[in-house]
């Protein structure tokens, strides 16, 4: 039929991130194949498939071929999914298809029994969808190629005429990436993802890849993913840009000095840089802010890479903030964490995670340069740009600290450390001056989009009070100089 | 995976020297008829007076094919003398068979 392409059926995973990327789910009544290495995940994200499906309503079978049920149930209550309980709902079946692997071939043969059990389980349950883990392990008793295809096409041919939505997954070995030894497998399916897992610069990483999806359009991208507290966790940064929220209000600094620079304060939901060297306060800057906040009782998620929670409560009250009044009616959260300790994936997932349940109104990351010990620039990066991506869906102002080294200023790359300067929506910048009799601190807002701001240096101290300005900052210049753009900038 | 109930009574009550012999077919699949043809006229040629074949339609009795865990079909299950031994295949090569139920061609 020419014309206008019908949108195929589908069927939500309901795994995070998963259905924005598949555009809305597996094709419904289709075959897909899950391919990747070793701990690629394979079997958890079919298990999540079926175990949310049948939460859901949607009874389903998962046959196993070399783990053994137990492992599986094991694997599924490690992620909060009680699996025992489902199969005594008569939701899930799971069929323990291992082969005792001491079998003597003669002659022809094929798979009616495993087909035989897995209807029976099938139409015991009313399963409308099923998962076939580790079907290398079955294709294993196949020497010949030709025979392999053969079972291969009677099993797609099955599945299909059952109408049954199927997840097929098949081990690949890590030096062959395009996983070619299944290509049959791949002609054959409706839908492809490679799962892939590799170590850059000493840190795991995990990727998702669909390579095809007959009848419909997918994220062509590599996209990470993390096994979380509840399953596994992509990032799609598919649709990010289209769902920012357009920058809200203005919120005080907490600072009057910067406010007036800054004609009102920073805006919510927008992504705001404080750079510097070294001493210049900019953890003092981003405290000011956060104890600000949290006395008009909005929530502030402070994101620590640099220092324990401890040394950054003592350090503030030398400046005489003191945050333990926030921290204990629990409008402050402090979250710290190694840079190194793993990879940018599983700390995105954490901050996602505690962004969640605690739903704050504000996020400080200090700081960004420290982020680039997750593994590498490229690491730091992936975590800068899909963390700000979900705060500013979310409304949520991001205030991210940035060390720079010394003697570089006004450079926009290496203020923002990372180059991800275009998500960033107004830039503070704090750096000291050598005079001849004394070291002097100055303040100067780069760039603040869709509000205008002051374009002075303007001196500060830091003292027992805080950040103080001896002399009074002056608000940005006339109605008639002022840049204001509706849409928010570019 | 739970031991298999390997052993029936009848299995049990099979004498010293009796085969007892359990074929897995799927429907009238010609792999299937074949094997049960290959299996008939290999024991009348070497285990005479001395065999049992058991069939089994796994398309009629999936759960019989659970407890035994039999995916591929046609499979054979030597269940008595122990130890058990499992043939896939049509049965076609009778020299394999035959060395892997432990019958020797002097037995005839």
């Amino acid at each position: 039929m020419l014309g206008k392409r019908q949108p195929i059926p589908k069927v939500p995973t309901k795994i995070a991130g998963l259905d924005e990327i598949l555009e809305g789910g597996l094709p419904r009544g289709r075959t897909t194949v899950v391919s990747g290495g070793p701990g690629s995940g394979k079997t958890v994200l079919g298990l999540e498939f079926l175990c949310r499906g049948a939460m859901a309503g949607e009874p389903g079978v998962f046959v196993t071929f070399e783990e053994r049920a137990e492992a599986i149930r094991l694997n599924a209550s490690a992620m909060g999914w009680d699996l025992a309980t489902l199969e005594k709902a008569g939701k899930i079946a799971i069929i323990e298809a291992r082969l005792p692997g001491e079998e003597i071939v003669s002659g022809d043969f094929d798979i009616q029994g495993l087909l035989a059990i897995v209807d029976g389980h099938v139409k015991r349950v009313g399963a409308r969808q099923i998962v076939m883990d580790a079907l290398d392990v079955l294709l294993r008793i196949y020497d010949d190629l030709k025979d392999e295809r053969n079972e291969l096409s009677r099993l797609h041919d099955w599945l299909t005429d059952q109408e049954l939505t199927s997840v097929l997954s098949v081990k690949t070995h890590h030096d062959d990436n395009q996983g070619s030894q299944y290509e049959f497998l791949d002609f054959m399916a409706d839908c492809v993802i490679r799962l892939d897992h590799r170590v850059l610069g000493q840190v795991a990483t995990r990727r998702l890849r669909v390579i095809k999806y007959r009848g419909s359009g997918f994220g062509t991208n590599e996209y990470p993913y993390v096994f979380g507290e509840r399953g596994i966790v992509l990032f799609p940064l598919t649709t990010a840009e289209l769902t920012h929220q357009p920058l809200g209000t203005k919120v005080s600094t907490g600072l009057k000095g910067l406010d007036l620079m800054l004609e009102g304060g920073f805006r919510r939901a927008s992504c705001v840089l404080i750079s510097g060297n070294s001493g210049t306060g900019k953890t003092t800057l981003a405290s000011t802010f956060a104890r600000a906040a949290c006395h008009r009782g909005e929530r502030v998620l402070y994101l620590n890479f640099e220092e324990s929670k401890e040394a950054m409560i003592s350090g503030m009250l030398s400046p005489g903030i003191d945050l333990r009044p926030s921290l204990d009616d629990k409008t402050l959260l402090i979250q710290t964490a190694m840079p190194e300790s793993t990879g940018s994936d599983n700390h995105l997932n954490r901050v996602m995670e505690t962004i969640a349940s605690f739903k704050p109104d504000h996020l400080i990351l200090d700081a960004v340069s420290a982020c680039v010990r997750m593994g590498s620039k490229q690491a730091a990066f992936d975590f800068m740009m899909r963390l700000v991506s979900v705060v500013k869906e979310r409304g949520v102002t991001s205030i991210l600290t940035n060390q720079i080294s010394s003697g570089i200023v006004n450079d926009d790359e290496e203020l923002s450390g990372i180059g991800f300067s275009s998500v960033v929506d107004a830039v503070v910048q704090l750096r000291f001056v050598e005079t001849d009799e004394e070291m002097i601190r100055q303040m100067l807002v780069v760039k603040s989009r869709g509000s205008a701001h002051s374009n002075r240096r303007q001196r500060y101290v830091i003292t027992d009070r805080g950040i103080e300005f001896p002399d009074t900052p002056r608000s940005p210049p006339g109605r008639a100089e002022k840049v204001c753009r509706k849409d928010g900038g570019k | 995976m739970s031991k298999p109930p390997s052993a029936k009574p009848r299995a049990r009550k099979a004498q010293r020297g009796h085969y007892l012999l359990r074929l897995f077919m799927a429907g009238n699949g010609s792999n299937s008829q074949k094997a049960l043809a290959n299996l008939r006229s290999l024991c009348q040629e070497h285990l005479e007076g001395r065999y049992t074949i058991e069939t089994v339609d796994v398309v009629q009795d999936f759960e019989a094919a659970v407890r035994d865990n039999i995916l591929v079909t046609p499979a054979l299950i030597l269940v008595a003398p122990l130890p058990r031994v499992v043939v896939l295949g049509n049965l076609s090569d009778v020299p394999t068979v035959l060395a892997a139920l432990r019958v020797s061609d002097g037995d005839a």
